[in-house]
């Protein structure tokens, strides 16, 4: 009997050129409203040799990462968010009530508000692209291949197959606020 | 159940129709996808060679543009002042009918040749066809003398090509690419940007000069932040370095080389220790630039460069670029330069001149051909035709089209920009948006967006030659035409002598002689021609020819020394800036083209609709300005709307650093102008390159205040 599916997606940082066509890609695809994202990229600083002062500059991508012990899911009151059995922790529009709870309780920023529709609002892993068989919209247009997603529990997938040469390189791989407890699923690799 | 299974699917009610980008002029194959009549989304082409199923914020945000309520909806006729914003909705015939009694009046007075135009875009043929049958031949493409006039010239005049809208550089195989200034990542082109990034995956090493450490130089394994103006000075301290320790290809400068002795004469004077003390970079890191490329050779390449409007001796800079790249043996090599393969195809012509007007009579007025002799009289000089019309020399210029151009944007000083609109007895622009040169036009001619209309397919020369298949992918949402349809019609209004194509029959035709079906371009938006090689000549083992005077890369350009300039660069210094001034340098943002896209709000959006000016600490702590801080740039008494400081040492402590397309003045592109910023277009040197007759935009000095 083979496993279910665990949907994750990794970030190859070193590629990332911060131009965000998948933030746009994603708002069209879905329609997200006013100003909102439901991806981004952010710009950091590495000190990269401290003694002569060099430092790099490198671009951070972050979304939802679909937690393993998700709060916004602990809070919701009306099971609105809810963690599917593929790993994928999605919002029933309409069970939603619009209390905002989980947008507060998200360490990641994750979420936001939806006016027009008064539902919380965040990336589905572009749930019914990949029931079809086609990729996030972000992983699609993203010119630099920086994302890679898939089926973690597939030893076959890219995902794995990324996951493992990453390791064996001794690339640094590391995933946000792991600290808190939440298991996110998206890593992060840099040489 | 099956209903449900319907509704669900992502492919039930859903369109696919191909066209190629027009958000920048890269072109990449675009797939529009449309459900219940509103195209919705944007994807990438697979199989174009453009960008391989990618698209980037522009290309993904076309979807805004399509419906952005500030687009212009039906044709004008001005009934204010010129810049007042005061129009007249009208029908196209009687559009046309104004533009046909000026043209009249304006030909029967002064002559056709007092008839111009600017053009940029896949309409350019169409009002190109329209001056043709008018019979003038001031026609100037603003791609020349305001952005890679001098690159054109400068790899010509060494590699006897230049190289259009396609750079080269085989970035995919490459081992060590360098670029100054070519911001390759964020002033980004897809496909390009795309394999640079595959061939830095796979270990190859970047060299960046630039004096901003932009995101190019956060990739790059050696960023050399220079002094702004002294390229030139780098490269031929490199030259020098690289032939005094033999890092060159003896035998390829032996057997296709010409002047090689000459040159290495020359270049003896810039020691590398006077390249460091002009450019302001170590000398160690010189020095291992040059053995990185040299190791890599010929698996590397140095960028020629694209926009080269910098400081008024870019043809000899880049001049000195090919001579370095062929130092290294890299042309017709991969991971060097390969050479793009054009098809031998007689395409079919979209309208046909029913008489010849004599158009070579007269002398065209920008000095294309004639006083820049080496400025090519296909594309012209945009600098040399507003001049002349500033002058009335050699003869008045009183009437000017534009299309998909705006002047007051990319042609230094508005003040000028406003002078050129008012000397003209007719100004009709078509254009997408109300510009800034729409609002100073008599007759506006709403375009199309190239979602909504047909266009013929065009063909690229590349690495793998292709084809693009254009067609409309929404209905027309206004009361627009696309620029064939208004050439066309424009022409029948003024009885011209000119036959003019469908779209639909060109493309039939085209199609028919290269033997393939429409069926293939409807299904994947693009054709690639089977080719296998020719792309590596070199590596091919062919015999490598070039159109130069001595058939070799002429590091002694014989062409120039009969032109009377320098047959090898010699260093001329750029001006530079009083101790309180900027040097002004300006460029792109991954998410913006030129000037057009500015009142995009996704894409406004991307950069929270902030527009920063770069600026060194030590020069913002002389000057009261904290990170963050509201400033704005002066030039005697002109002074720009407000932008926010970004405090940095990433740039140089002697200039600035603005985005291009902001400080925008027509208040009917509502998100543009309300994000203030500067237009570099106000403070920018409007200098020009003797040998190109391209300009010179980055020796505009400034002061900058907090606000």
């Amino acid at each position: 009997m083979s496993k279910k599916e665990k949907y994750v997606m990794l970030y190859l940082i070193d590629r990332c050129i911060d131009c965000k066509a998948c933030m746009v890609a994603c708002k069209a695809q879905w329609s997200v409203p006013e100003d909102h994202f439901r991806t981004h990229v952010d710009e950091k600083f590495d000190i990269v040799d401290e003694i002569n002062r060099e430092s790099r500059m490198y671009f951070l991508p972050s979304q939802c990462n679909h937690c393993d012990d998700p709060p916004c899911v602990h809070v919701c009151p009306t099971k609105a968010s809810h963690k599917r059995d593929d790993g994928i922790v999605y919002i029933d529009r309409g069970r939603c009530i619009g209390c905002k709870y989980c947008i507060v309780s998200c360490p990641y920023d994750a979420r936001f508000f939806n006016e027009e529709l008064g539902v919380a609002e965040k990336c589905t892993f572009c749930l019914p692209r990949i029931k079809e068989g086609f990729e996030p919209a972000c992983v699609h247009t993203c010119l630099s291949r920086t994302r890679i997603f898939g089926d973690i529990n597939d030893p076959e997938s890219e995902v794995s197959q990324v996951l493992k040469e990453a390791i064996k390189r001794k690339d640094k791989i590391w995933k946000l606020r792991e600290d808190l407890g939440t298991e996110p699923n998206i890593y992060y690799i840099k040489s | 159940n099956n209903s449900e299974k319907r509704n669900k699917s992502r492919e039930y009610g859903l369109k696919k129709i191909h066209t190629w980008c027009e958000m920048c002029f890269w072109g990449c194959g675009v797939t529009a996808l449309k459900r219940n009549g509103k195209v919705f989304k944007l994807e990438g082409q697979e199989k174009c060679p453009n960008n391989y199923g990618k698209l980037c914020a522009k290309g993904n945000a076309g979807v805004y543009q399509l419906y952005d309520p500030d687009r212009l909806k039906s044709p004008m006729i001005r009934t204010g002042e010129r810049g007042s914003g005061k129009f007249k909705e009208v029908s196209w015939e009687e559009a046309y009918n104004y533009i046909a009694e000026k043209v009249k009046k304006i030909s029967d007075y002064y002559g056709s040749k007092s008839l111009a135009l600017i053009a940029h875009g896949s309409g350019e043929h169409a009002f190109i066809s329209l001056l043709e049958a008018l019979g003038s031949h001031n026609i100037a493409i603003p791609a020349y003398s305001q952005c890679m006039g001098s690159r054109e010239i400068g790899w010509w005049l060494t590699y006897g090509m230049g190289f259009t809208g396609h750079e080269y550089g085989d970035g995919e195989h490459s081992k060590c690419m360098m670029f100054l200034g070519r911001n390759i990542l964020e002033a980004l082109q897809v496909g390009e940007a795309k394999k640079v990034i595959d061939g830095l995956s796979k270990g190859a090493k970047l060299i960046y000069v630039d004096p901003r450490y932009s995101k190019t130089a956060a990739k790059a394994d050696y960023w050399l932040q220079i002094k702004p103006g002294t390229d030139l000075a780098l490269l031929l301290g490199m030259i020098n370095f690289i032939i005094e320790n033999k890092l060159y290809n003896e035998d390829f400068v032996k057997k296709y080389c010409y002047g090689f002795d000459e040159l290495k004469k020359e270049v003896k004077q810039y020691t590398l220790e006077w390249t460091s003390r002009e450019t302001e970079i170590p000398a160690k890191q010189i020095a291992e630039v040059c053995y990185e490329l040299a190791k890599a050779a010929p698996q590397c390449f140095i960028h020629p460069g694209r926009r080269l409007t910098r400081y008024g001796n870019d043809t000899q800079t880049v001049r000195a670029i090919g001579i370095l790249n062929a130092l290294f043996g890299n042309w017709g090599m991969p991971g060097g330069f390969y050479v793009p393969v054009a098809m031998k195809i007689k395409t079919p012509h979209m309208y046909e001149l029913e008489e010849e007007h004599g158009k070579h009579k007269f002398e065209r007025v920008d000095g294309a051909g004639e006083k820049y002799k080496l400025a090519p009289k296909n594309l012209g000089r945009e600098n040399g035709l507003f001049e002349a019309i500033l002058t009335g020399k050699p003869y008045p210029i009183k009437g000017l089209f534009v299309y998909g151009t705006n002047f007051f944007e990319h042609y230094p000083d508005n003040k000028v920009a406003k002078k050129i609109a008012n000397s003209l007895d007719l100004l009709v622009t078509c254009e997408i948006y109300m510009t800034e040169t729409a609002l100073y036009s008599d007759v506006i001619l709403p375009e199309s967006t190239y979602l909504e209309r047909w266009d013929p397919i065009t063909i690229q020369a590349d690495k793998y030659p292709f084809i693009q298949y254009r067609e409309p992918a929404s209905v027309k949402l206004f009361n627009t035409k696309g620029a064939w349809e208004i050439a066309s019609e424009l022409a029948k209004t003024m009885n011209l002598k000119i036959k003019y194509k469908t779209v639909q029959e060109y493309n039939k035709e085209f199609l028919k002689t290269i033997g393939i079906s429409e069926d293939v371009l409807k299904r994947d938006g693009c054709y690639v021609f089977p080719v296998k090689k020719g792309m590596y000549p070199q590596a091919e083992g062919k015999e490598l020819k070039f159109r130069t005077m001595s058939r070799k890369i002429e590091l002694y350009s014989k062409f120039l020394d009969r032109l009377g300039f320098d047959p090898i660069p010699k260093y001329t210094k750029a001006p530079n800036p009083a101790p309180d001034e900027f040097r002004l340098l300006f460029g792109r943002m991954s998410y913006h083209t030129h000037a057009r896209t500015q009142n995009n709000r996704w894409l406004l959006a991307l950069h929270n609709f902030d527009v920063k000016l770069w600026i060194h600490p030590k020069r913002a702590a002389q000057l009261g300005i904290t990170d963050g801080a509201k400033v704005r740039i002066r030039k005697g008494d002109k002074v720009s709307d407000e932008l926010t400081a970004y405090v940095t040492d990433l740039i140089h402590p002697e200039c600035i650093f603005i985005p291009h397309g902001f400080g925008r003045f027509s208040k009917f592109m509502k998100y543009a102008y309300e994000m203030k910023g500067a237009s570099d277009a106000e403070f920018c040197s409007n200098g020009v390159d003797p040998i190109s007759g391209a300009a010179a935009f980055h020796n505009g000095f400034v002061k900058v205040e907090r606000v």
